[in-house]
């Protein structure tokens, strides 16, 4: 059967998927050197195709992976295909992560040169990533029902049965009843915390931003927390650009800078007057950095680990607290794309720095 | 049976200490609601000779947790051990926790919070076991 359509040759069929191809393809010398690029390639690194053939790829490269470009390709030059994974820019593109595979060609039994095919997995990562982050969450959540929730119920149902053996009247029977109602109390605080934490998690991605006025909530914080700031004579230096604003949900500005200070007050030094400074810095492509530091007690980084931010995790037993406040800090910078630091040293004081990425601030 | 409580928590000290008291054993039981100091205790007990028989441990402490005592405690396993017999007492329901307790060495048993009267009775059956042995 002819159906008269024209049959199109082997060169110009593969033509067609390299011009075509959302994958970046390559064809490199022996010497690393650029034979020819695909339209792809050409436009993620910005550059006509006169400036890329004949040149090295590492040159489109940033220095610290050229190593492992050398290696992998002297690993293909040995006749094998070689598959890896890496997070680079190219050219003047952003960073992202690629799936490279590099395809020997072999002429005569010879190696002259190297495929290159390289996919842009940045998505799939991202939502690795995600997954990863989900499940470490979830893992939090079976721990707090286990342990923070199960606590005070354990203890309740101790207490109820400890109840029935006292005589009625005792000492003994009054502070029952009293540990009683402190743990019914303890029961419901966790069940609230919970309810917010995933009140937060659950609207993340629904709240539409709204422009905040930093300096203003800062300084509505501060004049909530004046009362307590007078009493322990501690002073707050609030060195914001005025004017600056952010999109974002006024409410999570507030709690996030409202824990921080609470904290700085919490763990003021004894012996000299508490002093905190906010402050901004704007880089140049929109980003923000934002650090609350103080002067206080500090703690040992080396000892708190990576818990400091992990809910229910305490490091100042003799003080009242339940290990909520950093947890929700966190989380509130993070449904904003941002990430969270903190840098102390013991009796000298704690920093905690925030990173907006440019699309939210 | 002398026995140690290692808990951070007033209500369960409390509770723990009332057992023994309508047990009619409430000299034998000492607590601290600071791990560090319950170790503290330990060392000084093992170097003055008298280790307690039994040592009632929780897990989920600020900054020396549970395992960070038995951490501690690994050192001086072979003095303790057969002499003194650890017991976790947690609130913990993680499965994680149970099978880390029962890979121990130095951990005999693994009780949920509350203590009852009659897993007292078992630890102290296991106590006058162990003497025999």
């Amino acid at each position: 059967m002819n159906t008269g359509a024209p049959i199109a040759t082997k060169e110009m069929r593969f033509r067609s998927l390299f011009e075509n191809s959302p994958e970046l393809i390559l064809y490199q010398d022996r010497a690393g050197v650029i034979l020819d690029a695909n339209p792809a390639f050409l436009a993620l690194v910005g550059e006509p195709k006169d400036r890329v053939l004949h040149h090295l790829y590492t040159d489109f490269l940033p220095p610290d992976v050229h190593e492992l470009f050398d290696e992998k390709l002297r690993e293909a030059l040995t006749g094998r295909t070689v598959r890896f994974d890496m997070y680079t820019s190219q050219g003047k593109s952003a960073p992202r992560h690629w799936d490279v595979v590099k395809i020997p060609l072999q002429e005569h039994g010879q190696v002259v040169g190297v495929h290159m095919v390289a996919r842009d997995i940045s998505e799939k990562t991202r939502t690795q990533e995600e997954l990863v982050a989900q499940n470490q969450d979830l893992q939090q959540f079976t721990y707090i029902v286990s342990h923070n929730l199960r606590a005070p119920l354990a203890n309740a149902l101790g207490l109820v049965d400890l109840l029935g053996q006292e005589a009625a009247g005792t000492p003994e029977f009054e502070q029952a009843r009293t540990f009683l109602a402190h743990n019914l109390h303890q029961l419901d605080l966790v069940l609230r915390d919970m309810n917010t934490i995933l009140t937060i998690r659950d609207r993340q991605d629904l709240t539409a931003p709204e422009q905040v006025e930093l300096p203003e909530v800062v300084q509505q914080v501060v004049t909530s927390l004046q009362d307590v700031l007078d009493q322990c004579g501690g002073t707050v230096e609030v060195a914001l650009p005025t004017g600056l604003h952010l999109p974002a949900n006024r409410a999570y500005i507030y709690s996030i800078f409202f824990n921080l200070l609470s904290n700085a007050i919490k763990y003021r030094a004894e012996h000299r007057p508490l002093r905190v400074v906010i402050s901004a810095e704007q880089g140049p492509a929109g980003e923000l950095t934002l650090a609350v530091a103080d002067n206080g007690s500090g703690f040992d980084q080396a000892q708190a680990g990576t818990n400091l931010f992990k809910l229910y995790q305490r490091f100042h037993p003799q003080q009242p607290g339940r290990g909520v406040g950093l947890y929700l800090v966190k989380t509130h910078v993070e449904s904003m794309g941002g990430r969270i630091e903190v840098a102390s040293r013991l009796d000298v004081g704690t920093r905690f720095t925030i990173f907006l990425p440019a699309t939210s601030a | 049976m002398k026995t140690l409580l290692i808990e951070d928590d007033p209500t369960a000290v409390f509770l723990t200490k009332r057992l023994f008291h309508h047990e009619g054993i409430p000299d034998e039981l000492t607590t601290f609601l600071s791990p560090q100091k319950g170790l503290d205790f330990i060392r000084a007990q093992l170097a003055a000779g008298l280790p307690p028989e039994v040592i009632l441990l929780d897990l989920n402490m600020p900054i020396l947790n549970g395992w960070d005592v038995l951490a501690a405690l690994e050192p001086l396993q072979e003095h303790l051990l057969g002499r003194c017999l650890v017991y976790i007492l947690t609130s913990s329901l993680a499965t994680t926790d149970l099978a880390r307790a029962e890979a121990h060495p130095l951990v005999t048993g693994f009780i949920h919070k509350p203590l009852k009267r009659d897993e007292l009775l078992a630890i102290q059956t296991q106590v006058q076991e162990s003497h025999l042995n």
